[in-house]
């Protein structure tokens, strides 16, 4: 098969939402020796983004959305490890999670996959996050960004120990830190010193891209 | 009978199951398959449907559906499984009839049928929206005590004590809970309804800790009052919220659970959200061990329940759960608009129409997504349950055209709502009522809604 075979046969996997195929047509990749970074900006890239606008069309919903980024995770496993470091795949790291004491995880999922969609990186630290942990992985994953979801207004004050934590330790102008969720608004945001709002999707993708470089 | 410890030993020792394969796999997949299989359809020409095979199929869909997916125990990472003839038994087994509120202010919560001259039960107040600080509580929750069609109250959410922040399931979360109790029970106090029920017990308490705390009864919680427990979504239960069921269930109180499917999310589109709600009330009763249900279903772009496809999501579940079982639903509903914005009354409207002809009852409601703190007043409940006890026995053809006159008046404006203003700016707490400007407000929504033939009480003043 030739390139264009292979890199089509990446961007039908994630159109369809699956995971094996996804895996099979990066193993084809490396069997056929195709360049693995043209593959994924050939093949993976398209469908992927393809499946983000489907998805802020209300086309499709969450689970095929989820499912397409799965997909995608899969096909990146195999290829990204042949990739040598010196050549970017990815816009930016993203560290992101709902804050401690809050369990709300769809609007997270939400952001996660469409920040995969349009070419970030994204290290995932679920639900019920200390603070101090978006910190610490931040730094560990060399992230220029750190997004925070809250979806109860009892909880949207751990977002502001976040900015906090960043200060005192001297690392507050080391990320980008966007908030997002149910009772946030870009007056809270201002009030805390977060760099930026996330009120939906599209709105987080362009902060995103705003800091993908570093704040 | 389905009890705690039956709930707890499966979520000891059913199937175990990543979440994310219970959500994708599992309970997503199964949705869709159910909506194919029943070839459930969502009608735009008809946001309140009149299809009595509609309502049947997605009932019986939504046993099948809480059969083959069952609950999922986060804590645990396994699927509490039932039988269809444990889920059917809950469903037979629901009450029909609550006696809630003391004194003066007791009052039966029945459950409604499509189409049912009883008026709604009316829980009114901010559905837990968040307020800066006892002095707005005490108005607000004042403000709706006093609403003539109030049967029973639902709190704003505290996000201050002693001028911090709270923190979840810190002491500030407990005190912020305890103090909730309080101040809910002092304002009906003030206004001469002291019985009346607070069934959003308690708003402020979103941890296991602070809502066992709160619950004692030297803060003035009584066990006519409705212990109200949200279920994650979809389908989900971990050990704190368990932990609530066990100190309601210790109480005596009736447990309400609440639970909110997102139209674009795991469920999908209208079909799915609509079978999913559906099925929440029959794994409620279960898993919850819940005694009414209150479901609040919203439009995951617009955080609202009033666009279109979220009014057929509202009256479907509600034609569904009426009319085939006696299960007491409440509806709480979320406007993209705020405060002293016609929009926001024609969207409440609009919902409190779908649900009430479809044999529910009424909380209200989420004011502007709910998102602002103090973006809310005592004027746009009042309004929703006027409507609510105007339109309770409108047929349902009569209430889709209804419906269809509404959405006209806002279905444009729903991407970019006016947000209106917050509760110090249009609402006279000293006088105990709207602004001027909110008060023109109002009145210019009466008239309309009398055009549209729902003759509203007169305004005052």
């Amino acid at each position: 098969m030739d390139d264009k075979g292979v890199w089509k046969q990446l961007g039908d996997a994630v159109l369809s939402y699956d995971s094996e195929a996804a895996k099979k047509a990066a193993q084809n990749v490396v069997k056929s020796k195709i360049d693995p970074l043209r593959a994924i900006e050939k093949g993976l890239f398209p469908a992927i983004e393809s499946v983000g606008q489907k998805y802020e069309d209300m086309e499709i919903y969450l689970p095929e959305l989820m499912l397409a980024a799965e997909a995608m995770k899969s096909a990146l496993d195999v290829l990204l490890p042949l990739i040598p470091k010196d050549q970017k795949v990815s816009k930016a790291t993203v560290v992101i999670g709902t804050v401690q004491g809050d369990i709300h995880e769809i609007g997270k999922n939400i952001i996660c996959n469409m920040l995969i969609a349009n070419g970030f990186t994204v290290v995932d630290l679920g639900v019920d996050v200390k603070s101090s942990v978006f910190v610490e992985e931040a730094r560990k994953t060399g992230a220029k960004i750190i997004g925070a979801s809250a979806l109860m207004s009892s909880t949207i004050g751990s977002q502001k120990d976040i900015v906090d934590f960043l200060s005192s330790m001297g690392e507050r102008k080391k990320f980008a830190f966007l908030v997002g969720g149910g009772p946030t608004t870009g007056e809270w945001a201002s009030e805390i010193g977060a760099d930026g709002w996330g009120e939906d999707a599209p709105t987080a993708i362009r902060l995103a891209n705003k800091y993908a470089k570093g704040r | 009978m389905v009890q705690l410890l039956d709930v707890m030993q499966r979520a000891l020792e059913g199937a175990p199951m990543s979440e994310s394969d219970y959500q994708l796999r599992s309970f997503a997949a199964k949705v869709q398959e159910k909506v194919r299989e029943y070839k459930i359809k969502y009608d735009p020409a008809s946001p309140i449907p009149n299809d009595r095979s509609l309502a049947k199929d997605l009932f019986e869909a939504a046993i099948e559906l809480v059969v083959d997916v069952g609950a999922y125990c986060t804590d645990t990472s396994r699927v509490i499984s039932y039988t269809e003839g444990e889920v059917k038994e809950a469903i037979r087994n629901a009450p029909s009839r609550l006696r809630m509120g003391e004194g003066r202010n007791q009052k039966d919560f029945v459950s409604r049928k499509v189409g049912d001259k009883t008026p709604p039960w009316c829980l009114l107040g901010a559905g837990g929206g968040a307020c800066s600080s006892d002095t707005s509580f005490l108005t607000l929750v004042e403000g709706y005590a006093e609403i003539p069609e109030t049967d029973a109250i639902t709190t704003p959410a505290l996000t201050r004590v002693g001028g911090m922040r709270i923190r979840p399931a810190s002491p500030l979360e407990v005190l912020g809970a305890m103090r909730n109790a309080v101040l809910a029970r002092e304002a009906c106090n003030r206004v001469g309804r002291e019985g009346i029920p607070i069934m959003n017990s308690l708003s402020t308490a979103e941890s296991d800790i602070a809502f066992a705390a709160a619950l004692h009864p030297k803060y003035g919680m009584r066990r006519s009052d409705g212990y109200m427990i949200c279920c994650m979504d979809p389908m989900k239960v971990d050990f704190a919220r368990l932990n609530k069921v066990a100190v309601a269930l210790s109480l005596g109180g009736p447990i309400g659970m609440c639970f909110g499917p997102l139209l674009g999310g795991y469920a999908g589109g209208p079909e799915g959200t609509a079978l999913s709600n559906v099925a929440h009330h029959m794994m409620g009763l279960l898993t919850y061990q819940a005694s009414w249900m209150l479901p609040f279903p919203l439009h995951l772009r617009y955080v609202s329940s009033s666009s279109r496809e979220m009014l057929w999501v509202v009256s479907s579940t509600g034609q569904a759960i009426s009319g085939n079982s006696d299960i007491l639903s409440v509806n709480l509903n979320y406007t993209s608009a705020g405060p002293c914005t016609p929009m926001c009354l024609y969207e409440t409207s609009a919902t409190v129409t779908a649900a009430v002809t479809s044999g529910l009852s009424i909380e209200s409601l989420g004011v502007a997504s709910n998102r602002y703190e103090d973006r809310t007043t005592p004027v746009e409940p009042r309004m929703s349950a006027e409507v609510g006890h105007v339109v309770a026995g409108m047929k349902l053809p009569d209430a889709n055209e209804l419906a269809k006159k509404l959405l006209a008046k806002y279905e444009s404006k729903i991407k970019t709502p006016p947000l209106g203003k917050p509760l110090q700016e249009c609402w006279d707490a000293d006088k105990r009522r709207p602004t001027t400007e909110y008060s023109r407000v109002v009145k210019s929504f009466k008239k309309e809604m009398a055009g549209l033939g729902v003759k509203l009480r007169p305004e005052e003043g």
